[in-house]
């Protein structure tokens, strides 16, 4: 039942096999169903892939923007390999990446599991699911507003005799990259809540009931039959995360601009840094070519994982 | 339902229908991607691209005099995002629909363009302004590239120190500092009344400490530097970040992580001096401050003793055409207007700023006298290093300086990091 209503496919035949497909042809497809279906992939292609393509051929060449790229073959791959901004951008990636899975992931299950089914929850919701109408840099602006040196944080604590009155939150590592994921966690909790939410309600009632009969409530009813049924739901929220992580940009270029000293940069900072920046186009390609290698490898890593046969067998949440 | 419908439609009908949908799908494509920005082919409206989006009230102020004198106009389209104007005007100068104007930089980032054939030959131009007095000869060289003259000035500005006057009256000072220890005396008795002495940031801005320091310390060795002809790890170079560190380490410095716009730090005395354009003096004016009652500027005095002229570094924009221009006679009779008294004593006073024009009269008189005293043999002018230096060093070096501002004494960390820079962009000293 409950695999019923969250994979995208679900069977309408009852027992009835799939039809079988013939390799390279899509059952249906006439000369109209072609023509429908070019412009799109024109689009795509011109779009998505001969940008990519475009920007995998720059990073083997020396290129200002101006005139023709120079053909410089893995030049650009070596400097960036022994650049060490890359590790300090590596490590902002990652905290950027485990912060991101771990505190708006987290939190919005935690909140979406306790305010459930709960009188007045629905209100209870509202204070974390209004951030998340606010764009990515409207809530950079008005977190640099809060967090820059001298800034409403730093005022409130003064004001209040605190410590911390004269932290630089923003300008010292790696002290900058963590409260800018809290300032990006306040934003987004709300759409994992809202998704977590979702995903309980779509949670039959059978199985609980059966628990509860049995005996479980509570952490036990949480953990051996609420968490399990949420987790092909979960799978995607995580891997939306991940991808997030990793290409997280408008934040960090509001607050600090990757700096001071490109202490806070990630690898979109680093590559737009030096693609527009420094007018490096060839290196910028080489940095935007390393993070959708490294995006491309994770992603791939944890749908593999996610759709293992053990998996697959955890999806239904059956033998619970 | 719909889709049962189409499923019917007998197979040639369908294929034809298709064809069209996919037809009509490239026509929006190549229409849009055609329908992007650029000129008028021989219009008398110019397109004038810039990165001044503050600027574009003045902008529209010079298109109705430009009207008047000489029957055109300028839509200035203003960027507010440096990197984004870049890119964009890179890439515009490569399609056919050229912009008809628009601003740029001088040093590597012309020489780039200048390379690549992009820009439109100036010499004429210039040779004729200098000759009538509306050039002066020492500004040529910015503009020139190997041997040859490219764009023409948009704006000129001569980088002084600021000052709140009262704040300094407070601190019981009457007068602007004339010597290096007179600027230190009267900054430690700024602290002394709890004023930060000196603006500092470390967003964009944080080359302008080095500046100032190197260029009063070693005149040479700054020229030498942003030539790439010497290394940033030069003794000449680590002993002026000392020296930085030490004004640092003094409370010289306001808070370079405070964000705050400086004309309203200088206005409200949270800092007594700010070292900037003055172009700064358009947003001193309009934060509602009175030049030569509220505020004073001054020429920064040279630290080195054995420095006789005192270096001035100016800021000199720029404003070019594409030498693929389809409007050139128009674009031409516009620059020429531009680069004339007329046109100049507009655009500088209503901004109340500097012209390139000597002609021109300036009606604020703390820069009139400014004006006067820098086109004297007490001063030399200095290129201003974020102009002079390679861009990729630049990036390095701004950062550089932001993350020594957060920890002065990182300081040859942060000269090896920009010197790595300066070393591969092939012009290392070291």
């Amino acid at each position: 039942m409950s695999q019923q209503l969250l994979t995208a496919e679900p069977r309408a035949g009852g027992s009835k096999p799939p039809p079988k497909r013939r390799a390279g042809h899509i059952r249906g497809l006439t000369g109209w169903s072609y023509g429908m279906v070019a412009p799109s992939v024109l689009l795509v292609a011109a779009l998505l892939y001969a940008p990519f393509l475009w920007s995998a051929w720059l990073s083997f060449t020396h290129y200002n923007g101006t005139g023709s790229p120079a053909w410089a073959g893995l030049a650009n791959y070596r400097e960036l390999f022994s650049d060490p901004v890359l590790d300090t951008t590596l490590r902002n990636t990652a905290l950027w990446v485990v912060g991101t899975l771990v505190l708006p992931v987290g939190l919005g299950l935690l909140i979406a599991t306790l305010t459930y089914n709960v009188k007045g929850g629905a209100w209870l919701r509202l204070p974390f699911l209004l951030p998340y109408a606010l764009s990515g840099t409207v809530t950079a602006v008005v977190f640099g507003f809060v967090l820059q040196d001298g800034g409403a944080l730093n005022t409130l604590l003064h004001t209040l005799h605190l410590p911390g009155s004269s932290v630089s939150f923003l300008q010292t590592a790696p002290l900058n990259t963590i409260v800018m994921i809290f300032a990006q966690t306040w934003q987004s909790i709300g759409v994992n809540l809202l998704l977590f939410v979702i995903g309980l309600q779509s949670i039959p009632r059978e199985p609980i009931e059966a628990a509860r009969v049995d005996g479980a409530g509570g952490l036990r009813l949480f953990t051996s039959v609420i968490w399990p049924l949420l987790r092909p739901l979960t799978a995607v929220i995580v891997g939306l995360a991940l991808v997030a992580g990793l290409k997280t940009f408008d934040l960090v270029w509001i607050m600090t601009e990757g700096g001071p000293g490109r202490s806070s940069e990630t690898l979109a900072i680093t590559m737009y840094e030096d693609a527009f920046v420094s007018g490096n186009y060839g290196y910028g390609a080489a940095v935007a070519v390393l993070l959708t290698v490294i995006g491309l490898v994770v992603s791939l890593l944890y749908l593999r994982q996610q759709a293992s046969p053990k998996r697959e067998l955890d999806l239904t949440g059956a033998g619970r | 339902m719909g889709s049962t419908k189409i499923v019917r439609m007998p197979g040639r009908r369908a294929r034809l229908v298709g064809s069209l949908v996919a037809a009509m799908a490239l026509t929006t494509l190549a229409v849009s991607a055609c329908g992007s920005s650029g000129s008028s082919a021989g219009g008398t409206n110019l397109q004038l691209y810039n990165d001044k989006a503050a600027w574009t009230p003045f902008y529209k102020q010079m298109s109705t005099q430009a009207q008047k004198d000489v029957g055109l106009t300028i839509t200035p389209d203003g960027y507010a995002d440096e990197p984004t104007y870049q890119a964009f005007v890179k890439s515009a100068l490569k399609t056919a629909n050229t912009p008809d104007l628009f601003t740029w930089a001088t040093g590597p980032q012309l020489d780039q363009l200048v390379q690549a054939g992009e820009v439109a030959n100036t010499s004429s131009m210039w040779k004729q302004a200098i000759s009538s007095g509306e050039l002066p000869q020492g500004l040529e060289k910015y503009y020139t590239v190997n041997g040859q003259q490219y764009c023409i000035p948009e704006n000129t500005s001569y980088w002084v120190m600021f000052y709140n006057k009262k704040v300094f009256q407070s601190a019981g000072i009457n007068s602007a500092p004339t010597t290096w220890q007179q600027l230190m005396n009267d900054a430690a008795a700024l602290k002394q009344k709890g004023t930060a002495p000196f603006y500092e940031t470390n967003v964009l801005f944080s080359f302008v400490w080095f500046q100032t320091l190197l260029a009063g310390e070693n005149p040479t060795l700054y020229t030498q530097l942003t030539e790439g002809k010497a290394s940033y790890t030069d003794p000449g170079v680590v002993q002026v970040m000392q020296q930085w560190e030490d004004m640092i380490n003094k409370g010289y410095m306001s808070d370079p992580g405070n964000k705050t716009d400086p004309a309203t730090l200088l206005k409200s005395g949270q800092v007594a001096m700010v070292p900037d354009g003055t172009w700064f003096n358009t947003s001193m004016v309009q934060a509602g401050m009175k030049s030569g009652s509220d505020y004073g500027m001054f020429v920064i005095p040279a630290i080195n003793p054995s420095v006789t002229t005192t270096p001035v570094e100016v800021e000199t924009g720029p404003l070019c055409t594409s030498a693929k221009s389809s409007n050139s006679t128009n674009v031409n009779k516009f620059a020429s207007w531009w680069l004339g008294t007329n046109a100049q004593t507009t655009w500088a006073n209503s901004r109340d700023d500097v012209s390139a024009n000597p002609k021109v009269n300036i009606t604020d008189p703390q820069l009139k006298t400014l004006t006067q005293e820098v086109a004297g043999t007490k001063y030399q002018l200095l290129e201003r290093y974020y102009d002079a230096v390679q861009p990729d060093v630049l990036t390095a070096a701004l950062s550089g300086f932001g993350a020594f501002m957060s920890d002065p004494s990182s300081y040859m960390t942060q000269l090896q990091t920009i010197q790595k820079a300066n070393a591969s962009a092939g012009s290392s000293g070291s």
